[in-house]
């Protein structure tokens, strides 16, 4: 038995050794997430060409379907044309606002032969900020051999940075929902509502997150009630929440993942533990109710 | 499948036998046992993850002992995989299998069924200890997106876990109850192999909600918010993934029952195990090939769905990176042919009056190996400078002709068709018609293979000539040809054997022992397919945990060689055999332990 074991064993060994092997012979290659570029209004043009076609070789993933100067494909137009050919298909546009609608709005129009199949480059997968777009039409701009024209302003710098999602940013979205008009977080904001840097030390993070989700969940005793409106934190993710909450935990020196690990896992878990203890409990009154059955039986 | 049979089976009898006979309180514990094992599984598992997430730093991603997150979810989480197939796939056959006893009355059929059932209780725990696993790891390595994740399809969770008890319970009960409900009884217990794939196959759906809502997001917000929980449920991978995972586990499952009876064959001590283990294995290998046949349709829908869903993702699936493992994907597929014919072929040694037949064998090994290069010919995949330099393009000049969906598509029919003449053949080895039309019968039969044979090609070459939309479409007319003319043939085969004269009995257990290597070689094919598959699925979304919605910021966000994937495809397959054969030499020794100690305490 042994020795048939150690046959199959050294089979299977030789089976998936070939498929190993054909594996090592197809082309070798690691694809890394693109590059995090910073766009301000003072980022030179020539820097910015370059960006552009780093988000366009990268993650705007264009070349899956068109084609620059380094290559690319055939299923959408040829890029390096597409500046030019502004005059041709939107003769009341100038080139920038022409490459903007195409990558914005790519079915208004479509170059004629090529079906619509295009994801708006500000939506997934691309997700492009919209300074990376204005990157991207400079880039398509000195394609086709023009002069870039796009500026990024500031407000196109500021929606860059809301999109950005960095990781814990618990104070910055607190400044960004405006909080801080009302609330004094760590020394600074305003004084309308109750300080919240010691608000975690008095309430669980469950009971914050509650809070933010519905701000009449409950009343810090002392400050009047409907001051603080649902319409006030509506536009909050369930992300941006826990990265709320995760911060103001560490300002009361207590730990708490902005993962949300410990509060829906701690929540649900208790939960769940009370499912399945009556589960069990009542699969016990079963087997009493069975075994009782069972010995009447014998009885008779 | 069952005219296959000898009317009178040498030895071919289950070898294990009814032994005992437990009342409700002994089934009812049997499967309270189960319960509370997979709670105190859960109750562990919650208290090692809260015990981690505790003492560890607040973090988006952490890693255990240097050890990369990506790669240890990747094994557990495909190894999870392997075995809930296993455990999902093999209760539909044994149903299957169990029906067809009922309905022939044939009692081998029940003592096959019952063989593969006993198959189950080790590799259910093993399941049930990998997803576990799996549950720690995601909270403690990935707590960001698990916490998302988790608040995000709440209501499914507490499902999930009402589905698991409830499969533990009825799959128990299947198992203990199987020889008490006999005779009359049988109905019941068919009921309760119903109820067994019915929550089977809502666990399944139900985990496949998570996994195809990371490829294919739906029901949520622009910031990510939940706005409809049936829309991210239903998302538009969810069903495709579902059938063919659902086919999948199934020609899975048989793979790995048919390897199950093959170590049982080449240990096998006496002629009567011999030939029991060599229809065991014929069955399963049967179950695994008629189930691999419709899964290039299910995978074609799932592929038109990722298209819809994103047509950037769908071209960097099959045109951009990945496509070189789409050539990897065609010579496992191809091999599998191979071996499911050969084993066909060397089968057909057993039966005699089969001689007959063997003069077809090259002819059919030559459309195989055709259709296997054309298969595996590339053509739309990245190459380098060199490289196009020495074909004069992107695309060699002649060999790119067969890199296209047009010649793929005819070498893939071909292939099935091939196949299925195999196993035709192979059923009537021992037998003549004796039916006053058996010529005209033959002659129609031949002349519905040849009709679809002829569609197919003609498909294949007028593809070339129209474009693309038109091409697509044409798909559809060759895989209906070839799908209408099986159902044909078989529709006219059943009456055309009927009483038909025998030559003689099959003998069971008088096969080539490398036939059963054929088995393994389907078993490990097979499972090494299923890594690759699982790692192109997952692979596609690139650097992203939810596609397009939320990004990997982690170190392992980049998407790994072909050669690193190839590697960890095979070291899960090894450790998954090597798991496999420790249920299999329990299961072996498993004489019925339970049900005999149940059968001392009455």
């Amino acid at each position: 038995m042994t020795g048939t074991f150690i046959k199959i064993f050294f089979f299977m060994l030789a089976t998936v050794s070939l498929y190993t092997y054909v594996g090592q012979l197809v082309p070798q290659f690691e694809e890394h997430p693109p590059k995090k570029q910073v766009i301000t209004p003072e980022t030179p043009t020539a820097e910015l060409v370059n960006i552009g076609q780093d988000l366009l070789r990268g993650k705007g993933g264009c070349l899956v379907c068109h084609m620059d100067a380094e290559g690319g494909n055939n299923r959408g137009p040829d890029l390096r044309q597409a500046a030019s050919a502004a005059a041709k298909h939107k003769p009341d546009l100038s080139a920038e606002a022409y490459l903007t609608e195409s990558l914005l709005h790519p079915d208004v129009f479509l170059v004629p032969g090529y079906p619509k199949m295009m994801p708006a480059a500000n939506k997934p997968p691309a997700n492009l900020t919209p300074a990376e777009v204005k990157a991207v039409v400079a880039y398509m701009q000195t394609l086709g051999g023009m002069e870039p024209t796009v500026k990024v302003t500031a407000e196109d710098a500021a929606a860059s940075k809301k999109t950005g999602a960095p990781v814990h940013r618990g104070r910055a979205l607190l400044d960004e929902h405006g909080c801080t008009g009302c609330h004094k977080v760590a020394g600074e904001g305003g004084e309308v509502g109750p300080d919240l840097s010691t608000t975690a030390a008095r309430h669980e993070p469950a009971e914050i997150l509650r809070k933010l989700a519905d701000p009449s969940a409950w009343i810090t005793p002392g400050y009047p009630a409907g001051m603080m409106t649902k319409e006030m934190t509506q536009n909050l993710s369930e992300g941006d929440r826990q990265e709320i909450v995760a911060y103001l935990a560490g300002l009361a020196g207590k730990e708490y993942s902005a993962a949300g690990t410990l509060s829906p896992w701690s929540h649900e878990g208790v939960r769940l533990g009370l499912v399945i203890l009556v589960f069990n409990l009542g699969l016990l009154l079963a087997l009493a109710v069975a075994r009782r059955q069972e010995k009447k039986g014998e009885a008779v | 499948m069952e005219s296959t049979q000898p009317r009178t089976p040498p030895s071919a009898q289950p070898s294990a036998q009814p032994s005992a006979q437990p009342g409700a309180y002994a089934a009812l514990k049997a499967a309270w046992k189960g319960v509370v094992k997979i709670s105190l599984m859960l109750a562990v598992t919650y208290l090692v993850a809260h015990g981690f997430v505790s003492s560890l730093p607040a973090a988006d991603y952490r890693s255990l002992f240097g050890f990369s997150n990506r790669s240890a979810i990747w094994i557990v989480a495909q190894l999870h995989l392997m075995f809930g197939a296993f455990v999902l796939g093999v209760p539909i056959f044994a149903y299957i299998t169990e029906i067809i006893g009922v309905a022939t009355k044939e009692k081998r059929y029940d003592g096959l069924a019952r063989e593969f059932t006993k198959l189950l209780a080790m590799a259910y725990t093993l399941t049930a200890v990998l997803g576990c696993l799996l549950l720690l790891l995601l909270v403690v390595l990935y707590p960001k997106l698990t916490g998302y994740l988790s608040g995000l399809f709440k209501p499914t969770w507490l499902f999930y876990i009402v589905l698991i008890f409830g499969e533990v319970i009825v799959a128990t009960l299947y198992w203990v109850t199987w020889d008490r409900l006999q005779g009359r009884l049988k109905k019941w217990h068919l009921l309760l192999g119903l109820l067994v794939n019915l929550w089977g196959t809502a666990i399944l759906f139900t985990a496949d909600i998570w996994v195809t809502f990371m490829m294919s997001p739906g029901g949520i917000d622009e910031i990510n918010n939940l706005t409809s929980l049936w829309g991210a449920i239903n998302n538009h991978t969810w069903m495709p993934i579902n059938i063919h995972r659902l086919i999948a586990n199934v020609a899975f499952g048989g793979a790995i029952v048919a390897a199950y009876a093959a170590v049982r064959f080449l240990n096998a001590r006496t002629d009567a195990e011999r030939a029991q283990y060599d229809w065991m294995g014929y069955i399963g290998s049967f179950i695994a090939i008629a189930a691999f046949i419709p899964l290039p349709f299910a995978g074609y829908w799932l592929g038109r769905e990722i298209y819809q869903f994103s047509e950037q993702m769908g071209v960097s699936m099959m045109g951009g990176s990945f496509a070189w493992l789409w050539i990897l994907q065609a010579m496992l597929i191809g091999l599998l042919f191979f071996a499911a014919n050969f084993y066909l072929w060397l089968g057909m040694g057993r039966i005699p009056g089969a001689e007959r037949y063997t003069k077809f064998q090259v002819g059919l090994m030559l459309i195989l190996t055709l259709g296997f290069m054309i298969w595996a010919t590339p053509r739309s995949i990245i190459a380098s400078g060199m490289e196009m330099a020495a074909m004069g393009g992107s695309h060699h000049p002649f060999l790119g002709l067969f890199g296209v969906m047009a010649a793929k598509n005819t070498a893939v029919n071909m292939m099935i068709l091939t196949t299925f003449i195999s196993f035709m053949i192979y059923r009537r080895g021992n037998r003549i018609p004796v039916v006053p039309w058996a010529t005209k019968g033959n002659i129609a039969q031949a002349l519905i293979i040849a009709l679809s044979t002829a569609i197919v090609v003609f498909y294949g070459f007028y593809s070339y000539f129209v474009p693309s939309i038109t091409r697509i479409g044409f798909s559809i007319y060759q895989v209906g040809a070839v799908l209408a003319a099986m159902a044909l043939f078989v529709a006219i085969d059943i009456p055309l054997l009927k009483g038909a004269k025998e030559i003689g009995p099959i003998q069971w257990g008088k096969i080539a022992p490398r036939a059963q290597y054929a088995l393994f070689f389907l078993a490990i094919s097979f499972t090494w397919l299923m890594g690759l598959m699982g790692y192109i699925r997952s692979g596609i979304r690139q650097y992203w945990h939810i596609y397009g919605r939320i990004a990997d910021d982690s170190a392992n966000a980049f998407t790994p060689t072909h050669g690193h994937a190839t590697l960890m495809v095979s070291a899960i397959t090894i450790v998954f055999f090597l798991l496999v054969s420790a249920v299999f030499a329990m299961a072996a020794r498993y004489k019925d332990k339970d049900m005999d100690s149940e059968e001392t305490a009455q």
